[in-house]
């Protein structure tokens, strides 16, 4: 493979993408930035073969080497790393805590790793979050289950409110379980301990990217969930879009209560009836569901390359103003996708409902053919067999059309 | 009323394929401006924007116009499809019938692509219109049945809504490229395989029918061709004057009741004339034989088109002939009269144990196994018995009709034709113990191998597209020829040196030449190897002996590009000058079709250069270079050294050329040797 002619802006950072992401690669790669790749040694031959400058690193536990890669990046001249995915946002923080000489990312990353810190530090920040506590195994569980009903003053015999058990580092919608009955509680395997545990909170969930830069926000996208971990769309319907400003209000509180100065942050929150803001959880790295990818189709910026110059320290304030549009007014339409899991216990085929390929908003899916008959049951949210992507110019209709999706077969 | 509901239609299916064309375009956009290093992970979604096209009426059009830019963003790299100069048509049937869509999508965009050069809209580096042109015809011709068939359970089964595209891109094609095309090329193929004469014929009498329906349609435009059909379809459905209305075979028969000899002798002469001019049977003449078997056995002979040496043959053997025809020939079994009458042609009942082994082939029981197997293979009537000795008399008379099917079990198909062309009482032997017994045991240096107690053939699973004999014989056959093999381990060389005379017969010579070295792959003395084959093979170099028993050889299968594909095993039968006085090699190929072009300008001849029916033939310079192992007879020592230096040096190049290319031993040679 040739060496390819790279024209890199000298005056700007030189940066390190932490994780393995073809998107974010080909990103870097039309960008105006120095970059380099850090991925376990499986991606070497790939990015031989195509000459993508790379250093190789096994992202496990942090350990006594950690300094080791930190150093190596210093030492090429890197001026921040940026992290791509759940397991490399405290290498990020460790690295970056070297290369901007600046100990508190480190712990600020660690922060943002485990769930159940993080609420007690946006609790402490005046942050309003549900009730939650840790599970170190299934009693634990029970007796949660019990006290958050009797809060609610349930009666025996009352349906309960359900509770929801999080692993502690795990991204997005791994290890989700809901607990209605202390007869499920039986089914947690033990491995999964231990867990966060929260109280159901009866609003609207919905998610925040947010691109950070000196302190300041530069872009805020609100992306509307139509069914968790089913689909999800950008820019949010009108209905959502109220909410702005006092989200907008709550991303600073969380900016300043985890004393954040760059980069990119991906909360959660509820949104009750009357209005008030729950936190669920925030996340230092691109959220799954390829939102980065919608937000491209909706507005037409690359959303990794926003993240570059969100990290970048030589990154100036025109520059970034510049590069982002204006949050729902620029859009040029509706960009949302569909997780599908198959409805079937026995699937053999792959086969696209024609009413979905055959809609104006249809645009294209990644779904591959079923490498087993037999659907595992799931047990707990997970991993869906693939997207689906939409795109149009009504948000009702676009919510409305990923809600209809659930009632499709996809897999016969 | 009608009419403003089609255009409605009409207008919907616009629409739905304005909408699948813009996303195709902008797949087709996103995989152009992507970096060389992504665009492998964005053809998934070029290949379904291409499969949404080509499922809608219209869809191929597009795609033909695009094919340019879609070949360009690189779908066919990596793989054959990015030589279209090497592509054979005959492999589209499978790809056009896969169940995995992006084998039918790529196939379909591949054959689009070349329907735009060869209307001239493409200029292809690869490929000229002329040849895009023959390939095409080529391919309508053989999936034809997608263009007039009626979709099968096992297409539907198979490939859902996929088979829509393969469907819409015969159809697209044949439109652009013509019909007449089509119907003259498929002429042409199936005479080109009845010329071999092979024992299945299921895929010709259906590409006959095809025809046959195709002509019968008045909405298709036939133009002036499909003239050479008339003999090929009259010989399956109207041999004669009684049944050219292919009236069915109760009213043949009513007519029949109502003939006077010279009737009869007519439709026996018509029938027979029919059978020899293309190798297939009509059932109206199993009908025929049958009838005449009770009525005027004097008529069979003539009923079978026998020369004075096949009628000297039944009258010597009449009542075994006609304990034949009634156990055996059947209208579904109809295709053993030929067999029977080549079988008497070659006298090879005159042999004393072979009438006797044929009574008891009348007789045989079949095991409740093997009656299994062949019910799964031909359907429940007539009984097993009659499919297998309809089995026998096709083997017998067209030992060199024996094809393989989709198995990759030369090896038996070659032992079966070999035996049955040089030593028939022994295959019938076979047949009884595997028809029987369910067990065949051969002997490998005086040890016993039984087919029972051997673990695994070569093959995992035998299929049963295969003829009767074939069909319960092969499993057999296949389990002892590994189980001889694995006998050979740990001896040096190659294993075929022993295997080879102990599997097929006495007459394999034991002497044995390879010009491969078994442990690297490399060439070994090929320059030695081609002199001995000279020796041992070529009349001018061997003492002026034609060969007196055919010997098993392998060669190293090339594909149309000249590339090596696998090693596979034929039988020399014999070494002779043609017509052009060009002395060639004369050989069998148990694969089903032997008329193969294995590059490099060699292209297997299966007719018109003195090949008797089943014969393939190569000018022996030609053979020779595709040839990695012979046996010979050690006694039998020629003079190497008389062969001429440039020959040898001809033939050596065209092993460089080839299969030969990377197996050139010592780093020196192989820079002056690669094809470049």
């Amino acid at each position: 493979m040739a060496k390819r002619e790279r024209k890199f802006n000298p005056d700007k950072g030189y940066v390190a993408l932490l994780g393995w992401s073809l998107n974010a690669v080909e990103a870097a790669e039309s960008f105006d930035r120095q970059y380099v790749v850090v991925a376990p040694d499986w991606a070497e031959p790939y990015c031989e073969e195509h000459d993508i400058p790379y250093v190789p690193w096994n992202f496990e536990r942090l350990n006594d080497r950690s300094v080791e890669i930190a150093q190596t990046l210093k030492d090429m001249g890197v001026n921040v790393a940026i992290p791509l995915f759940e397991e490399t946002v405290e290498w990020a923080g460790a690295i970056n805590s070297v290369l901007l000489d600046n100990p508190r990312l480190f712990g600020q990353a660690m922060l943002l790793r485990d769930k159940a810190l993080m609420k007690r530090r946006a609790q402490l920040g005046g942050i309003r979050v549900g009730i939650f506590e840790e599970a170190h195994d299934r009693e634990d569980v029970i007796r949660f289950l019990k006290r958050v009903n009797q809060t609610l003053l349930k009666l025996d015999g009352d349906p309960n409110d359900p509770i929801h058990l999080k692993a502690f580092d795990k991204a997005g919608c791994l290890g989700h379980r809901v607990i209605r009955t202390p007869d499920e509680v039986d089914t947690i395997p033990e491995e999964e301990f231990p867990v966060l545990m929260e109280s159901h909170l009866d609003g609207w969930e919905f998610a925040v990217e947010a691109w950070i830069h000196n302190g300041k926000i530069r872009f805020l996208n609100i992306s509307e969930y139509v069914t968790l971990g089913y689909s999800v769309f950008v820019p949010a319907t009108p209905d959502l879009e109220k909410y702005r400003s006092q989200i907008t209000a709550e991303i600073e509180k969380l900016i300043k209560t985890f004393d954040i100065d760059f980069g990119f942050v991906h909360p959660e929150y509820f949104v009750t009836s009357d209005g008030t803001m729950y936190f669920g959880e925030v996340a230092y790295r691109p959220p799954g569901f390829k939102v980065f990818e919608l937000l491209e189709r909706a507005y037409g910026f690359n959303a990794y390359q926003g993240l570059i110059l969100a990290f970048d320290p030589k990154t100036t304030d025109e520059e970034i103003t510049a590069f982002f549009p204006k949050e729902v007014v620029d859009a040029k339409g509706y960009a949302g996708c569909f997780g599908v899991y198959p409805r079937r216990r026995v699937v053999s085929r792959l086969e696209m409902p024609e009413e979905t390929e055959d809609h104006e908003y249809f645009e294209s899916h990644e779904l591959t053919p079923p490498m087993e008959e037999t659907v595992t049951k799931r047990t707990a949210f997970g991993t869906h067999w693939g997207l689906i992507y939409f795109f149009g110019d009504d948000p009702y209709r676009m919510r409305d059309l990923l809600k209809h999706q659930e009632d499709l077969d996809f897999y016969v | 009323m009608t009419d403003n509901n089609e255009q409605a239609a009409s207008g919907d299916v616009a629409r739905k394929l304005a909408v699948r064309v813009k996303r195709l375009d902008d797949a087709v956009e996103l995989v152009a401006a992507s970096p060389e290093f992504t665009r492998l992970s964005k053809i998934p979604r070029l290949l379904d924007s291409a499969r949404q096209v080509l499922m809608v009426d219209g869809g191929c059009a597009e795609a033909e116009a695009r094919a340019e830019a879609i070949e360009q963003c690189g779908v066919f790299e990596g793989s054959d499809w990015a030589y279209p100069q090497i592509l054979i048509p005959s492999l589209t049937s499978h790809s056009l019938r896969s169940p995995q869509m992006e084998t039918v999508v790529v196939e379909a965009l591949s054959e689009l692509r070349l329907l735009a050069v060869a209307k001239g809209l493409y200029l292809h580096p690869h490929i000229s219109k002329e040849q895009a042109h023959h390939y095409l015809a080529q391919v309508l011709a053989i999936n034809l049945e997608l263009l007039f068939g009626v979709p099968s359970e096992a297409e539907r089964e198979q490939q859902g809504k996929l088979a829509t595209i393969s469907r819409n891109v015969i159809r697209h094609l044949a439109e652009r490229i013509g019909y007449e095309h089509v119907i003259d090329q498929l002429i042409d193929e199936i005479w080109r395989m009845l010329n071999q004469r092979p024992i299945q014929v299921g895929d010709v009498r259906q590409m006959i029918t095809q025809i046959a329906v195709c002509r019968a349609n008045p909405e298709i435009d036939l133009g002036g061709s499909g003239q050479g059909a008339d003999r090929l379809i009259s010989s399956l459905f109207g041999p004669t004057q009684a049944c050219r209305e292919d009236p069915g075979v109760e009213v043949y028969q009513e007519h029949l009741r109502t003939m006077d000899s010279v009737a009869l002798q007519s439709e026996a002469t018509g029938c027979a004339r029919a059978m020899h001019d293309t190798g297939l049977v009509s059932p109206y003449h199993a009908v025929l034989i049958r009838y005449l078997l009770n009525t005027s056995p004097s008529l069979v002979g003539e009923a079978l088109g026998l020369s004075s040496t096949g009628r000297d043959c039944l009258l010597c053997y009449q009542d075994l002939v006609h304990a034949l025809i009634h156990e055996g020939i059947h209208p579904e079994t109809c295709q053993g009269v030929y067999g029977l009458a080549l079988m008497l042609e070659r006298g090879i009942l005159y042999q004393p144990p072979v009438a006797p082994a044929l009574w008891r082939q009348v007789l045989l029981p079949v095991s409740p196994y093997s009656e299994e197997r062949l019910r799964m293979a031909f359907g429940p009537a007539p009984g097993p018995r009659a499919w297998l000795i309809q089995g026998v008399l096709s083997m017998l008379g067209q030992p060199l009709g024996v094809g393989q099917g989709n198995n990759p079990t030369c090896q038996s198909a070659r032992a079966l034709s070999m035996w049955a062309y040089n030593d028939p009482d022994y295959l019938l032997q076979m047949v009884a113990w595997a028809a029987r017994d369910d067990e065949i045991i051969m002997h490998f240096e005086g040890q016993p191998v039984s087919s029972r107690l051997s673990e695994s053939g070569v093959a995992t699973e035998v299929t049963l597209d295969l003829d009767p004999v074939s069909l319960l014989v092969v499993p057999h056959l296949d389990r002892i020829y590994a189980e001889m093999g694995r006998m050979c381990i740990g001896r040096e060389g190659d294993p075929h040196r022993w295997v080879n005379p102990e599997f097929h017969g006495w007459w394999s010579g034991r002497g044995f030449r390879i010009n491969v070295d078994v442990a690297t792959g490399q060439l070994d003395d090929l320059d030695g190897f081609l002199r001995h084959f000279y020796v041992s093979y070529h009349p001018y170099y061997n003492g002026n002996q034609p060969l007196i028993h055919p010997q098993p050889a392998g060669i190293a299968v090339t594909d149309s590009a000249a590339r090596f594909i696998g090693w596979h095993a034929i039988t020399i039968l014999r070494v002779g000058l043609d017509q052009q006085d060009e002395m060639r090699v004369y050989f069998f190929n148990p694969n089903n079709d032997s008329g193969q072009n294995w590059g490099d300008e060699i292209v297997v001849s299966t007719s018109g250069n003195g090949e008797r029916f089943g014969e393939a033939s190569l000018p022996f310079g030609e053979f020779a270079s595709r040839l990695y192992i012979f046996h010979f007879d050690p006694l039998e020592r020629g003079d190497p050294e008389a062969v001429p230096a440039e020959d040898i040096q001809g033939i050596s190049e065209m092993v460089y050329r080839s299969w030969g290319a990377d197996r050139v031993p010592g780093a020196a040679l192989q820079a002056d040797s690669g094809p470049g």
